[in-house]
C-alpha cells in the first residue's frame, strides 16, 4: 500500500513540508490532494471542499508543480502558459507578464521550452502554478535538480509567496536542510504511514556538559526543573537560564569542565522519527 | 464558448506543433507521386484500358484527373492514412501521460472528461482535415497530370461500378469526403480508446492497427461474406457506394449510425477507463 492512514491538517499560511525516503508516500499524497490518484478510503479538503467530491472547487485557488515538471517542448514557454491557463479561465496578458516577471523569465519566455535548462523549467513550472491566483501551492521536490543558486531563489521564491502573497505553501523535498529553513512544521512519512506531525523545533534547549559529580549535581538540576536525558546531556526549560544552572552548580561544589549548545538539525530529528 | 474555443485552440496548437502530425501530410504527397508514376507504365495504362473497354466504354475519356483522384484515395486510404491516424490517436492521451504534461493538466480544477472530450474533438478534426488533404491533393495530381475528364469508379471489393461525366463525377467526388471521413473516424476512435488505457502510445497504434488488418483479412475471406455485416472495416468501406449510379442512401444511412454506435462505445469505454485511472510520476 502506497499510504496508511494518512491525517494531516495544514493551516493557511504556513509553509508545510512534507519528508520521507523514496516510495514514502509524498508524491502520493500530492496525487490525491490533487484528484489525480484516487483514493481507497477518506477525503482530502482543501479550503472546505473535498478533492474527491468537488474536485473542481477544491482546486479552484490552488497551484502546484512536480519535481521534473512536463512542458511541451516544442512550444514556447509563453504558449504553454497560455495553455495551461485556457484549461480553467482566461487571464489577461498582464496577469501573464506578471507572472513571468514573478519568476524572471522574461527574456526567455518566447523561446521553446526544449532550450530551456531545468532551472528555467522549473520557474516555468512556477510561473504556471501561480497564474490562478493560488491561495494554496503545493510543491512536489520544487528543488530537486537545481544548481545551490537556483535552490537559494526558489527557498527566496517560496518565502515571498508566504511572506508576501499571503500564500500557504506545502512541499516535499529530500533536501533536509532546504526544509529546516523553510518550514514551520513537518509531516515524516516512512513507508507510507506517518510517522511525525508537527513542528520538529523542540521549546526545549539542549546542552551538553562535562562535570566531575553528576551525583552531586542531581539535587540542583532536579531543584531548577533541568532533566538528564542522556548522560552528559541536560534539557532546560525555556524560562531556565544555562548560566543560572552552572552557576548553582559551582555553589554547589561542582566543577564543570566545559558546557556546549547541541542544536538538533532537522536531520537529526528525522532519522530518530524512522529508526523507531 | 470562448473558453472552449481556447482550449480547442490550445489542443490544436499542440497537434500541430508537433512534428509527426505531418508525416502523414509528407507520405501521402509522396505516395501520389509514385501512384502517378507508376499509372505512366504502359502495361498499367493497358490494363485500365481493359477494364473500361470491356465494359464498352472509350477509355480515353475516362482516364482523367478525377479517375486518377479516385484511384489514389481508394488505394491508400484505409491502409495507409489508418496508420497515420492510428498514430496521432493513438497517442494523443497516452504520450501526454508518459511525458508527465497530463497530470500538470490535472492540477487544474478541470474535469477529465472535458480534457477527454477536447482530445476527441481534436481527433476526429485531425482525421476530416487528414482526409480533405488526401483527397485535394489527389484530385490537383490527377488534374496536373490528365486534366479535366469524366470518372470512371471501379471497386470490385464494394462491387461499385459506375461512369460519370466531369461536373456530376467531381459533385460525387466531394461528396465522398465527408463520408470517407467520417468512415475513417472508427479507427481514430479505437486509437483514441486505446490511448486511455495505460499503455504506450506504439501499443495503441499497433493494436489498432492489428484489429484493423484482422478485420480487412477476415472480412476477405470467401467463407465470411454471409457474415460480411460483422466486420468494422465492411461497414468503412460504404463510402464508396457515393459513387454507385444511384446512391443507395438507406444502406449507407444504416452502416453509418453502425459506425457512429461503435464510435460513441468506444469513446465511452476510453472515458471510463480514464476516470478510474490513477496518474503518478
Amino acid at each position: 500500500m502506497a499510504l496508511s492512514e494518512l491525517s494531516l491538517t495544514i493551516e493557511r499560511g504556513e509553509i508545510f513540508g512534507l519528508l520521507g525516503h523514496n516510495g514514502a508516500g509524498k508524491s502520493t499524497t500530492f496525487g490525491m490532494m490533487l484528484g489525480q490518484i484516487h483514493p481507497d478510503g477518506g477525503e482530502a479538503f482543501i479550503a472546505g471542499h473535498s478533492v474527491q467530491r468537488e474536485r473542481a472547487a477544491a482546486l479552484q485557488r490552488v497551484g502546484a508543480i512536480f519535481e521534473a515538471p512536463a512542458f511541451y517542448d516544442y512550444m514556447s514557454g509563453w504558449e504553454n502558459l497560455r495553455f495551461f491557463v485556457s484549461l480553467t479561465g482566461l487571464v489577461s496578458q498582464d496577469r501573464l507578464k506578471e507572472a513571468v516577471r514573478m519568476v524572471r523569465l522574461e527574456e526567455r519566455i518566447h523561446d521553446p521550452v526544449k532550450a530551456y535548462s531545468h532551472g528555467m523549467r522549473q520557474r516555468l513550472a512556477l510561473a504556471q502554478a501561480l497564474l490562478p491566483h493560488p491561495e494554496f501551492i503545493l510543491l512536489d521536490e520544487p528543488t530537486e535538480g537545481l544548481d545551490p543558486e537556483g535552490i537559494h531563489e526558489m527557498r527566496e521564491m517560496i518565502r515571498y509567496l508566504r511572506d508576501q502573497e499571503g500564500l500557504t505553501v506545502m512541499l516535499s523535498s529530500h533536501l533536509l536542510s532546504e526544509v529546516e529553513l523553510l518550514c514551520d512544521r513537518v509531516a515524516i512519512l516512512h513507508r507510507g504511514k506517518m510517522m511525525f506531525c508537527g513542528s520538529w523545533k523542540s521549546e526545549e534547549l539542549r546542552w551538553k556538559l562535562d562535570l566531575d559529580h553528576w551525583d552531586r549535581a542531581a539535587s540542583v538540576f532536579q531543584s531548577a526543573g533541568v532533566t538528564v536525558p542522556a548522560p552528559g546531556t541536560l534539557l532546560l526549560p525555556p524560562e531556565v537560564d544555562m548560566a543560572d544552572v552552572v552557576a548553582s552548580l559551582v555553589g554547589a561544589g561542582v566543577r564543570v569542565r566545559s558546557v556546549e549548545p547541541v542544536r538538533v538539525t532537522l536531520e537529526d530529528f528525522y532519522l530518530e522519527h524512522i529508526s523507531r | 464558448m470562448r473558453l472552449f474555443l481556447a482550449q480547442f485552440q490550445g489542443e490544436l496548437r499542440k497537434l500541430f506543433a508537433r512534428k509527426r502530425t505531418f508525416i502523414g501530410f509528407g507520405v501521402f504527397l509522396a505516395f501520389e507521386f509514385l501512384i502517378l508514376f507508376l499509372l505512366r507504365l504502359e502495361r498499367v495504362q493497358a490494363s485500365f484500358r481493359r477494364v473500361v473497354e470491356n465494359a464498352g466504354y472509350g477509355s480515353g475519356d475516362y482516364f482523367s484527373g478525377l479517375t486518377i483522384g479516385f484511384l489514389v484515395v481508394v488505394w491508400t486510404v484505409f491502409l495507409l492514412e489508418a496508420l497515420f491516424l492510428a498514430l496521432v490517436a493513438g497517442d494523443i492521451v497516452s504520450k501526454e501521460v508518459e511525458d508527465g504534461s497530463l497530470r500538470m493538466m490535472l492540477c487544474r480544477p478541470v474535469s477529465r472528461g472535458r480534457i477527454l472530450w477536447l482530445k476527441g474533438i481534436v481527433s476526429v478534426f485531425y482525421t476530416f482535415v487528414l482526409t480533405g488533404f488526401v483527397m485535394f491533393t489527389a484530385l490537383i495530381v490527377g488534374f496536373t497530370y490528365k486534366g479535366f475528364g469524366a470518372l470512371f469508379v471501379y471497386e470490385p471489393f464494394e462491387k461499385v461500378f459506375a461512369l460519370h461525366e466531369f461536373w456530376p463525377g467531381l459533385f460525387r467526388y466531394l461528396a465522398s469526403f465527408p463520408l470517407l471521413s467520417l468512415s475513417l473516424c472508427t479507427i481514430t476512435a479505437l486509437a483514441f480508446c486505446l490511448s486511455c488505457f495505460n499503455m504506450k502510445p506504439s501499443t495503441a497504434t499497433i493494436i489498432t492497427l492489428s484489429v484493423l488488418f484482422a478485420d480487412t483479412i477476415l472480412k476477405n475471406v470467401p467463407f465470411f461474406e454471409s457474415i460480411s455485416e460483422y466486420f468494422v472495416t465492411r461497414r468503412m468501406s460504404v463510402w464508396v457506394h457515393v459513387f454507385d449510379p444511384r446512391i443507395p442512401w438507406e444502406m449507407m444511412l444504416e452502416n453509418y449510425a453502425w459506425l457512429a454506435g461503435i464510435n460513441a462505445t468506444l469513446f465511452l469505454i476510453g472515458w471510463l477507463v480514464f476516470e478510474q485511472r490513477d496518474f503518478k510520476s
